[in-house]
């Protein structure tokens, strides 16, 4: 297990070394000049030099890599603005400080929102998921159906907006949304999350009951579980022992990757909300023209992918003994 | 100032009205001594509107304390909820009007706007005891300080930290704020004349004969350098407490509040300044006592919250965003928020610019003009409520000696004058030329431009429209070599004067430079030149407002587009709120908490 879980980390370190390189030149290749962004509308050429020098683009595209990947690791300093201090992940502009705190203190809104609808996707998902699968046919079957395709029909911005319209301007049912350390007052966080959650949480939820409704009726199919029943095992212990395990693995696999992409930014969720997360944080990226933020942000997010997806390996081994072995 | 790249997008997205102008401060008022606004060129809106009135103030108005705005309460937390946090604090960075406003509770200048009534303002000294005493036909400027004003530290401000600002305006790294005064001092490439105070060496034409008094020496006479001073960009900063490039990330006070957190595009929480006396400060009230300053919310969402007005809402409000298209007739038609909505409209001049180096015959430029399916521009825009129809080039709001004149009888015809239009074509030996329209592609302009496609084809114009990425609009259609008839530009006085608008859309020619007409004739130049040196300033207004309808006539260099309307809301418990017509946006002089 632990050679399997070295195999995996090592193989992520090496994609999220080429995502990166392939970001950079993505970012810094393309006809874009952040020293013009930061130099100003009465930018004599002399000052544009100087901001093209003190960003460090004016040097060969390979040195401007090596620097900025050295900057991660024992940080930088940007002439007239100070140290960048490691992780140096660049220097914004428009924000006027290092990008890695501007992700940092942005990180937490968007794990809280991620977090907390994804634990309420995964598990009305698989639930109603399983229900569907037990009732097949039935009058729960299909609601559970049509609930999943109106959900997996909807837009965010189109439910978001309307469920704030009426549950949080006109009936007052839940709380402005809104982003509160859990550490400064449980309460508000979870009051402030609630709806984003609930509206995440419609989106997804249409997934996993789709996918654990049709794993689901498969794997009830299969010999072995006939074999737990054949053996007299009580129906609940079937689907929950036998079934539901068998079902997981397609389930992790997608949650794994709503998860990652989520953590990357919600971004039409926390435009939505008004939720200052990365999501957000990515499009005033886009909208100002920050690359150095802008990329940072890129590579978060790829690193989450990234990461969930040796967590989604790891868990496969701990569900399926098989893919150790392979 | 422009009203360019950060603004054009909200501006076509009609959503924020802040960012419409990409604004200098200090853009203001209007027609001192003009005719009523029943005289008003525009076509009127859904509510009367009068346009602000400025004077030059004296030295008793230029006293403490401000005028307070009926039942003033003193005290309490108002917040102020909008979109984006502001670009810049260091005052020699701000240029827009947004990051202007925000100045307003933490920087002083030597001259400043102060509310006398609705609509009706002077200019007055700020930390000067008066608006300025010029001299030497206006080429030098005095001011004095008032006693008793200070730094947030308590340190007494003085002549030298105003000598200081202005000087450290020419240093490279400021590169966004204004540039009248530092060009006026050295009559040159002031970034190549003067580097700046940080070596040592100082600019001989700023003189500081005691800690009181300054003195401002010009090449040339500039009758108007008292409302070049009230913009935000020239606002002092301390000699002593100078960090360069870094005091953009920390401002030292000398108005009415500090910074007591910020934590960048989420949030503010000012405090009270200790040090600042509001019987020194004619301009600012600053009754709350902490304000908080929440960004990330979009004009929708900032709609909904105050339209509900519950709980904390109620006393919050917006600097800047305007109530979004799909709420408008909402607001506009609920009787419950009479009292807490307030309506402006645009202080900017916004055009469709005739590339002169393509269209050459002036016969079709008119034939445009009057073709110009203004009404039909207006109704797709929103309606009455939603924009005004302006016709001259100066905005009645930001020109003192404002007179109306409609050349292309918009006030009469509003959706335009067909048979007019053929008959200049046929006079121009060309019935159908080819235009070629450059727009910025969003879903309100492709709308708009649908309506100009039809309004022009109708008289014999074929329309070749050019969707442009609004990110490169600007950059496309602002070279010199472009290949468009046609496309829609802004911009916005400085100050209430034609100074700070015709010559620069008609000043020189260049790539990314603002004159997107081409417009440019010795003959035309010397005019404006003549007029900025005028030492008579309101002969100087008369002048400018006579060459704005004199280059209509000559020249026709553009059609003048649709001025747009700018509705927003404010909370129940929040008092004194008004938008400010210079700026518009909400000015924070006047707010307060209500009990």
């Amino acid at each position: 297990m632990l050679r399997f879980l070295i195999r995996r980390t090592l193989a992520a370190a090496v994609i999220l070394m080429i995502i990166s390189a392939v970001t950079f030149l993505l970012f810094y290749a393309i006809p874009a000049d952040p020293a013009r962004l930061a130099c100003g509308k009465v930018c004599p050429p002399e000052t544009l030099a100087q901001a093209r020098h003190n960003l460090g683009i004016d040097k060969p595209l390979m040195v401007q890599f090596v620097s900025w990947v050295v900057a991660i690791f024992v940080g930088r300093d940007y002439e007239g603005l100070g140290h960048c201090p490691a992780p140096c992940l660049g220097y914004s502009f428009v924000n006027r400080q290092p990008v890695f705190d501007t992700i940092i203190d942005r990180l937490p809104a968007t794990l809280a929102l991620t977090v907390g609808a994804a634990v309420i996707f995964l598990l009305f998902g698989v639930a109603t998921g399983v229900i569907a699968a037990l009732r097949q046919g039935k009058a729960l079957d299909k609601i559970a159906s049509v609930s999943s395709l109106i959900g997996a029909s909807v837009q965010i911005y189109f439910v978001g907006t309307l469920l704030m319209y009426f549950f949080v301007y006109q009936l007052h049912v839940f709380a402005q949304p809104k982003y509160i350390p859990i550490t400064e007052d449980p309460v508000g966080w979870f009051s402030g999350l609630l709806l984003p959650w609930i509206v995440l949480a419609i989106i997804f939820t249409a997934n996993y009951t789709r996918m654990t409704r049709s794993t689901m009726v498969e794997t009830l199919s299969e010999d072995y579980v006939r074999t737990a029943r054949a053996k007299g095992m009580s129906g609940a212990s079937v689907v929950l022992r036998f079934a539901l395990r068998g079902t997981l693995t397609p389930i992790v696999t997608i949650f794994g990757v709503d998860l990652g992409t989520l953590i990357g930014g919600a971004i039409i969720t926390e435009t939505t909300f008004g939720l200052q997360g990365l999501g957000r944080l990515s499009l005033n990226a886009v909208n100002n023209s920050d690359l150095p933020l802008l990329m940072a942000v890129v590579l978060v997010a790829a690193a989450a992918i990234v990461v969930m997806n040796v967590v989604v390996d790891a868990l496969y081994a701990v569900i399926d003994p098989r893919v150790r072995l392979s | 100032m422009n009203i360019r790249r950060r603004s054009a997008f909200a501006l076509l997205a009609a959503a924020s009205m802040a960012l419409v102008g990409a604004c200098a401060p200090g853009n203001a008022g209007a027609p001192a001594g003009a005719p009523s606004a029943g005289a008003s060129s525009a076509a009127p809106a859904a509510a009367p509107y009068k346009p602000a009135v400025i004077t030059l103030g004296t030295a008793e108005d230029s006293k403490g304390p401000a005028i307070a705005p009926e039942g003033v309460v003193k005290g309490g937390t108002v917040t102020m909820i909008d979109r984006d946090d502001y670009a810049h604090l260091d005052p020699a960075q701000v240029y827009v009007n947004t990051d202007a406003n925000m100045g307003l509770l933490l920087n002083r200048g030597l001259t400043g706007y102060k509310r006398i009534a609705k609509g009706e303002y002077k200019l007055v000294g700020d930390l000067a005891t008066d608006a300025g005493t010029p001299s030497d036909g206006g080429k030098t400027w005095t001011f004095t300080l008032k006693d008793g004003v200070k730094w947030q530290d308590g340190a007494p401000i003085t002549s030298a930290d105003v000598k200081w600002t202005i000087e450290r305006m020419f240093a490279p790294f400021v590169t966004f704020g204004p540039s009248y005064i530092q060009q006026w001092l050295t009559e040159e490439d002031y970034k190549k004349a003067y580097k700046g105070p940080y070596d040592g060496k100082e600019l001989d034409n700023i003189e500081t004969p005691d800690d009181k008094t300054i003195v401002f020496k010009f090449k040339t006479p500039h009758a108007d350098a008292n409302y070049a001073f009230a913009m935000a960009g020239y606002s002092i900063v301390p000699k002593a407490k100078d960090t360069k490039e870094k005091y953009d990330q920390g401002p030292v006070s000398s108005g009415p509040y500090i910074i007591k957190s910020h934590v960048v595009d989420k949030s503010y929480e000012l405090v009270r300044n200790p040090n600042w006396d509001p019987n020194t400060d004619p301009i600012r009230g600053a009754y709350p006592d902490v304000w908080k300053l929440e960004f990330g919310q979009e004009a929708l969402q900032i709609t909904d919250r105050l339209v509900a007005d519950s709980g904390p809402d109620q006393t919050a409000f917006t600097f800047y965003a305007a109530v979004p298209p799909e709420r408008l007739q909402q607001v506009l038609d609920d009787p419950n928020l009479a009292d807490r909505r307030m309506i402006s409209p645009s202080p900017y001049g916004n055009y469709y610019y005739f590339n002169l180096d393509r269209v050459k015959d002036q016969k079709v430029r008119q034939a445009v003009n009057f073709a110009w399916p203004s009404k039909q521009i207006q109704q797709t825009l929103g309606g009455p409520n939603a924009a005004a129809l302006p016709t001259t080039i100066l905005n009645e709001n930001t020109t003192v000696g404002y007179e109306p004149y409609d050349l292309f009888e918009k006030t009469t015809k509003p959706e335009g004058d067909i048979e007019k239009a053929k008959q200049l074509l046929a006079e121009s030996g060309n019935p159908n030329p080819t235009i070629v329209y450059a727009y910025n592609q969003t879903p309100v302009q492709e709308q708009v431009t649908v309506v100009i496609k039809n309004a022009l084809e109708k008289a014999g114009i074929k329309v070749v429209a050019k969707p442009l990425d609004r990110k490169t609009y600007y950059d496309s259609i602002s070279q010199t070599k472009n290949e468009f008839d046609l496309y829609w530009g802004g911009w916005g006085a400085d100050w209430p004067s034609g100074s700070t608008v015709m010559p620069i859309i008609f000043g020189p020619v260049s790539d990314g430079g603002q004159n997107m007409s081409h417009l440019n004739t010795p003959e035309l130049s010397a005019k404006m030149k003549e007029i900025s040196e005028n030492p008579d300033i309101d002969a100087a207004n008369k002048a400018w407002m006579a060459l704005d309808k004199e280059v209509q006539e000559k020249y026709t260099p553009l059609v003048v587009a649709e001025n747009r309307i700018a509705t927003t809301l404010h909370g129940s418990k929040v008092g004194g709120a008004e938008i400010d017509p210079q700026q518009w946006v909400v000015s924070p002089n006047t707010i307060f908490v209500k009990k």
